[in-house]
């Protein structure tokens, strides 16, 4: 593969075949990634990697394991900072400015771009406090105030019917889909700009994913979302934008219509048929 | 080529033998522990009277308790525990928690913590006996304590280290994802995760320090009567034992069972506290 593949930019949508929400016209990029190189020690694994993710949809990234697409998503938050040996070159910009330069804080940046992980990780605290923990700390609020935005969080994330009568007991005790909701929760009681999800509904059962997907085509209304996910199905179902990656490259990225449609490039194609190896 | 038949019976038998050694090996070892405490427990229990924990501990030939070493030790395990256990946590989080990026010096406290475990009490005692009681001239219940205290600490940095690297990778990133700062996520997040751990790991420095006689020898060394100077020679029940059960006479060798039954109960309570509670919260969280 050569490695300066241009980068195809389909932002274009608006289709019959679209999903809802995708709208006509080319849409405002949130975060532009621009020529990203990311090295675990010795290894590259993001190879100089351009993509523009619009505002206010549903991108997806898809890819085999080990593409990359994790990697990427890591960035957008540089939760991948917490370890030792690992750098990242290159540019993200979020509105604008460069994530990577390290005046760039990382709490502030963490405040804008929220992230859900493939497993929930609930905290051993009370189903309240879990989605209180995070505005206790960036926000001073009363104690009214604090109920009302826990409340609304919990809302958002489709979980208050079935949690407001047990909010103060652990949160180790909701199922795993009500768990994940939980940790949707949290992130989006900080009210970011930019919500990140790590394959979300790997570990859920088929009601469970229903919902949660359900929760992120309301959720978009609102918030930039960008999902890694191995299910092409959920790619093609939620998403209105589509990113396919392979081996630390970006291969193609449009209109998820599109990209399932009409593939430009012939890798796209033979992995979204399965033909792929 | 052997019948199936012939295989399964082989095998049996194997399994039959191998579980054989392993239930012997294990009722031999047990069997020590059991003798021990059945000794300790009919010989104190005999012993026992209320007036242990009453009056103090009498001169050869007259009668008494041992309120005064119970009190002692109390004293100076607790203080003991108060000084090891916030250094233990505090070194624990640090290798956990923050060493990330120095391997080398976090292995290197790892190997030296791990020596400082395995030390011989005695020799703390030997140490703190040269840095304190040589300097300030006198035996002292404080340098007891301190000694005591060098034994809890590499217990609870183990434990501590131990325990928080036990928490979930993801539960750290989710946290910090939120926008917090390392040590709040550190306090708030982590410790609670990992509290059963660090409470069992101090839990077990107690238990072991309540028993040790070696390392209060040259410090605190021991007093016959009441003290309310922490700053001098201080009664130990460890100590008390040692000396009674050494002496000729029949009423000191009573206390020193009843000061062993004592002594045997309250570290069997703290460690099956220790395990029970850190089996529990297992339990729960698995739930």
């Amino acid at each position: 593969m050569p490695s300066d593949t241009p980068l195809i930019h389909t932002v274009t949508g608006a289709n019959g075949a679209d999903p809802p929400g995708v709208t006509a016209g080319p849409a405002r990029s949130k975060i532009q990634v621009k020529a990203l190189d990311f090295f675990y020690g010795g290894y590259h694994a993001l190879k100089s990697v351009n993509l523009d993710i619009p505002e206010q949809q549903i991108t997806a990234i898809i890819g085999p394991s080990g593409c990359g697409k994790s990697t990427l998503l890591r960035v957008f938050n540089r939760i991948y900072s917490v370890y030792a040996g690992l750098e990242a070159t290159g540019q993200v910009l979020l509105d604008g400015e460069n994530i990577l330069d390290p005046r760039y804080s990382l709490n502030r940046l963490r405040t804008r771009v929220g992230m859900v992980f493939q497993k929930a990780v609930p905290f051993p605290l009370s189903i309240f406090e879990n989605v209180a923990f995070g505005l206790r700390h960036h926000v001073r609020l009363s104690r009214g105030e604090m109920e009302d935005r826990v409340e609304k969080a919990l809302r958002e994330a489709a979980l208050w019917d079935e949690v407001k009568d047990k909010l103060h007991t652990s949160a180790l005790g909701l199922s795993g889909g009500q768990q994940q909701r939980l940790c949707i929760a949290r992130a989006v009681a900080l009210r970011p700009q930019v919500l990140l999800l790590d394959e979300p509904t790997s570990a859920l059962d088929p009601i469970a994913t229903g919902r949660v997907e359900q929760l992120l085509s309301d959720l978009q209304r609102e918030y930039t979302i960008v999902i890694v996910t191995h299910n092409m199905q959920q790619a093609a179902r939620v998403s209105a934008f589509t990113a396919y990656m392979y081996l630390g490259e970006m291969v193609e990225f449009g209109s998820t219509a599109e990209l399932f449609t009409r593939p430009q490039r012939r890798q796209t194609e033979d992995y979204i048929t399965g033909r792929f190896g | 080529m052997q019948s199936p038949r012939g295989l399964i019976l082989r095998r049996r038998a194997s399994n039959l033998v191998s579980k054989a050694l392993g239930v012997a090996a294990t009722l031999f070892g047990l069997s020590w522990l059991f003798w021990i405490l059945v000794v300790t427990l009919i010989n104190g229990a005999r012993a026992l009277s209320p007036r242990i924990f009453t009056e103090i501990t009498p001169p050869p030939g007259a009668d008494g308790g041992l309120a005064n070493a119970l009190v002692g030790s109390a004293v100076m395990s607790v203080l003991g525990v108060l000084i090891g256990a916030p250094l233990g946590i505090a070194a624990g989080t640090y290798l956990a928690e923050f060493a990330e990026r120095r391997p080398v010096w976090r292995e290197t406290i790892r190997f030296v913590n791990d020596i400082l475990l395995s030390a011989p009490s005695i020799v703390l005692g030997l140490f703190v006996y040269t840095i304190v009681v040589r300097q300030i001239g006198h035996f002292s219940g404080l340098a007891g304590a301190l000694a005591l205290g060098l034994i809890v600490l590499p217990v609870v940095v183990r434990t501590t280290d131990e325990t928080l690297r036990l928490v979930p990778n993801m539960m750290r990133e989710a946290a910090l994802s939120l926008g917090i700062p390392r040590w709040k996520v550190t306090v708030q997040v982590l410790y609670r995760a990992a509290l059963p751990g660090i409470l069992t790991g101090v839990l077990l420095g107690l238990a072991r320090i309540t028993g040790e006689t070696a390392p209060l020898l040259f410090t605190a060394l021991n007093n016959q009567f009441w003290s309310s100077n922490l700053n001098g020679p201080t009664a130990s029940v460890p100590v008390v034992i040692f000396q009674f059960a050494m002496s000729p006479y029949d009423a000191w060798h009573s206390l020193a069972w009843a000061g062993a039954f004592v002594v045997t109960m309250v570290v069997l309570a703290l460690s099956v506290g220790a395990r029970a509670f850190l089996l529990k919260n297992r339990m729960d969280s698995n739930a």
